[in-house]
């Protein structure tokens, strides 16, 4: 449960560090979302974009460049 | 089929009307009592302003729409409306006026009848929470009707409206689609009316949409939204790619079997090819399209107004937004950097195929009360199975089509997605109508018993 742990700190720590209030009902759904979306938001941080050259402003109508 | 101008497609009422078959005036008070008769089993329209709607038909212009009556969904303003984003509270500013996509009907004639329901914040692929109540699925009311672009598809399945405008962040005009049997087209970003929506400013995923019975009544509704004519070809020759990944194998077997007969049949059809492609990465394309939209639909939000959310708003609204908060920054960046790759690949791909084909959605309808698909790989929320075959359009601006292929065991609509190259929104709509031929208009002109004449209206 060392995820849920983290979170417990994690969440009620970073909403309060923005003046963001949560009642008990707030940080269940909080949590739920966090469960879920957390996993996938740190194997994304691990994508591998070594050498990529990123697009600037990119035209979302056309083609990359 | 049902002679009534009711049950007529959007174009056949635009046919009849401009052929003085049909009395656009008599159209519209009989698409208000149907709504009277209808909604309530559907909840699909949440407002109804007959003053306005016999205002526009009188000041309507003889446009491709003349006097045909559609929804627009709860997402953009009307001049006498804010949207409410199906929501008890939005954080970003609304007020009436006139949206793009208000513009756009207005001038090619048509008549906005209602606004059509939508998921809650339009944060769901399901449909099942809105400060309105659910929308309904008109293939079993007890279904849901897809999200977020809800009210929209239930209204035109359900044989309120011939057509209906939606929007599509993150799949909100497919999913709907989908679940309720409908063609629905994503335009390429950039292309279709967008302003007054109060995220124009700021997104780079969201498009307006038309929701239709088949694809020559998108093909009519998005030339309006587009505002220029998206002309007929015939697809000849497509080239199909198909993947081997969880968006097309992680489905039910009903939805797998289906989606490939339809590939073939187009193929057939189109006298063109399938060949497997390679698209990898496409989770992580769908949380990066999750991360990028979360982090534009807090823009300008300030934690104050977290604090005071009005109370209506659902448990799960006010926990996501607060959570949004807490997204981090290094994330979204990095997600802009998984789009650059995606885009790349796509281009490169799109030099292969002309289109790319998946189910849209992993497995039919689920129930309103618990949106979960049993899938091969376990039991998951729809909203976590459906985001992953829908995100990539979205994140990579390239257009997207849902089609109607079939129907399950259950007796509800099974879709298939197709997506382009940027800009080939018109082969995606010739594709398929390809696909409408090469299965006889079977699926396009399926009714679901909501939407059969009952013997009051008889």
């Amino acid at each position: 449960m060392e995820g849920t742990t983290q979170a417990d700190q994690f969440i009620p720590a970073g909403l309060a560090a923005l003046g963001i209030e949560a009642d008990e009902v707030d940080l269940a759904v909080i949590g739920a979302v966090h469960q879920l979306l957390w996993p996938p938001i740190v194997e994304l941080l691990a994508f591998d974009t070594a050498g990529l050259e990123p697009e600037r402003c990119p035209d979302l109508s056309k083609a990359p460049r | 089929m049902s002679n009534d101008p009711l049950d007529l497609g959007l174009r056949a009422q635009a046919a009849a009307i401009a052929a003085g078959e049909v009395d656009p005036a008599e159209l519209l008070a009989a698409v208000l009592a149907r709504i009277e008769q209808r909604n309530p089993a559907l909840n699909a329209v949440v407002e109804t302003f007959p003053e306005r709607s016999r205002e526009m038909l009188a000041a309507a212009p003889a446009g491709p729409l003349h006097g045909v009556p559609v929804v627009i969904k709860d997402e953009w303003p009307l001049p006498w409306r804010a949207q409410r984003f199906g929501a008890a509270e939005l954080t970003a500013p609304t007020a009436p006026g006139e949206s793009g996509p208000y513009r756009a009907l207005r001038d090619a004639g048509a008549v906005i009848v209602g606004v059509g329901n939508m998921h809650e914040l339009g944060a769901g692929s399901t449909g099942n929470i809105s400060v309105y109540g659910p929308a309904r699925n008109p293939w079993d009311t007890e279904r849901c009707p897809g999200g977020s672009s809800s009210g929209p598809a239930a209204s035109v399945a359900g044989r309120l409206v011939a057509g209906a405008i939606g929007a599509d962040g993150l799949g909100s005009v497919r999913f709907p689609a989908a679940y309720c049997g409908l063609t629905g087209l994503k335009p390429t970003f950039g292309r279709a009316a967008m302003a007054g929506h109060h995220m124009a400013p700021v997104t780079n995923m969201i498009v307006s949409g038309p929701l239709c019975a088949d694809a020559g009544d998108c093909r009519l509704l998005g030339s309006a939204l587009y505002g220029e004519e998206l002309t007929a070809g015939d697809a000849a020759g497509l080239r199909i790619g198909v993947v081997r990944d969880p968006v097309s194998e992680d489905v039910t077997p009903e939805v797998r079997e289906a989606c490939d007969e339809a590939t073939e049949a187009l193929r057939a059809q189109t006298g063109g090819e399938v060949r497997e492609i390679s698209l990898p990465d496409l989770e992580a394309a769908a949380v990066a399209g999750i991360l990028i939209i979360n982090s534009e639909s807090m823009s300008g939000t300030r934690p104050e107004q977290l604090n005071a959310l009005h109370p209506e708003l659902s448990p799960i609204a006010r926990g996501t937004l607060k959570y949004r908060m807490l997204l981090p920054a290094a994330a979204t960046v990095q997600a802009t950097r998984v789009r650059t790759t995606m885009r790349r690949r796509l281009a490169d791909l799109f030099d292969q195929v002309d289109a790319i084909a998946w189910p849209t959605v992993p497995a039919p309808a689920p129930p309103l009360e618990a949106p979960l698909v049993e899938l091969p790989s376990g039991t998951v929320t729809a909203d976590q199975a459906n985001v992953r075959g829908a995100a990539l359009a979205n994140l990579t601006g390239i257009p997207s089509i849902s089609m109607p292929v079939g129907l399950s065991g259950e007796g509800l609509p099974i879709a298939l997605q197709l997506q382009a190259a940027w800009g080939r929104d018109e082969l995606l709509l010739d594709a398929a109508e390809a696909l409408e031929r090469a299965n006889g208009r079977r699926w396009v002109e399926a009714l679901p018993p909501l939407a059969q004449s009952s013997p009051a209206e008889a």
